[in-house]
């Protein structure tokens, strides 16, 4: 077999049993994986900035809370909507715990809390708010907007699907 | 024969699951607006909305001003002055799942999407969970409740 026609063997290949089989088995691989556990997404917005940019690309590991909880300061998928729109968000709080903002920083259980992720300027204030049971405090880490208008704040536990690989 | 009797059978005779997503089919169409709808189409349309509503339905929402139960002409009414201040409008309907709690009433989990563009030139995109709840009367689907699911609570 010469080189010429090993190319044309890799781009045209004869259809045979076992190619179909292959390609069948590569597609239904291709599905699981990337259609149940780590699936793709695009990010819109700008609420996790600079952490995640705007029109940033990035897969959703399904597994990453199989065998543990959402914890300070983890970035997690939270489903918004359906089974396709998620928010990107980052866990502040757990369950139990006492979350506010004072002078744009950050207090949980009347400690504040370091975070280096939040670069921007930042003067929100939010009143103490005990975390309920099985639900997490999220927020996004661009605080520079006012905070109407900054979608955050305790999540069902149930509703984290998974985490960022990168 | 068969096929074909199998075929007259769904398009005559839908299952109820069909009815019921026929009806959110509805009010996406008709609370869409294009950039050339004209005054006629526009008073039907509002006319129309009130048809899909029960006499009474609840609406609750993140936003305590607009929760509350309002009437089918209430509903005619705030999606028409909605409509004027938009040029283009936008409802889609997402990931129905339908259960039947009850004999004729039907609970169905949704993602809402509205897009537009206000007559200011804004633009909109929100994307919510809805929580339904429609009631068979007179052999039509009728909204009784919807309810947006809030998902984070400050």
């Amino acid at each position: 077999m010469n080189a010429n026609s090993e190319i044309r063997q890799f781009f045209f290949p004869s259809i045979t049993l076992k190619f179909l089989i292959r390609v069948s088995s590569v597609a239904l691989l291709a599905y699981l994986f990337f259609g149940h556990l780590c699936i793709p997404f695009s990010i819109q917005g700008i609420s996790m900035e600079p952490t995640y940019h705007n029109g940033g690309v990035n897969f959703c590991w399904k597994l990453r809370y199989l065998f543990s909880e959402p914890k300070r300061p983890d970035v997690v998928a939270v489903r918004f909507a359906g089974s396709k729109v998620m928010l990107l968000k980052r866990v502040v709080a757990r369950e139990g715990e006492r979350v506010e903002f004072r002078d744009g920083k950050l207090l949980v259980n009347g400690k504040e809390i370091k975070e280096p992720y939040v670069r921007y300027p930042c003067d929100w204030n939010l009143p103490p708010r005990q975390v309920e049971k099985d639900s997490i405090y999220v927020v996004g880490d661009n605080r520079s907007m006012p905070i109407e208008n900054h979608h955050f704040g305790q999540a069902s536990k149930s509703r984290v699907v998974g985490g960022p690989v990168w | 024969m068969v096929i074909l009797g199998i075929v007259i059978a769904i398009t005559f005779f839908p299952s109820e699951e069909k009815r019921v997503k026929k009806r959110f089919h509805l009010l996406s169409v008709w609370v869409s607006k294009s950039t050339e709808e004209n005054a006629f189409t526009m008073l039907q349309k509002m006319r129309d909305i009130g048809s899909l509503f029960d006499e009474h339905c609840d609406l609750e929402t993140d936003y305590p001003s607009l929760s509350g139960s309002y009437t089918r002409e209430e509903i005619s009414t705030y999606v028409g002055s909605a409509r004027s201040h938009v040029s283009q409008l936008s409802l889609k309907f997402y990931d129905l799942q339908i259960v039947f709690p009850e004999k004729e009433v039907a609970q169905v989990t949704l993602t809402a999407r509205l897009t537009g563009r206000s007559t200011a030139g804004e633009q909109m995109d929100e994307t919510r969970e809805l929580e339904c709840l429609l009631r068979k009367t007179e052999k039509k689907w009728l909204f009784r409740q919807i309810d947006v699911v809030e998902v984070l609570k400050k």
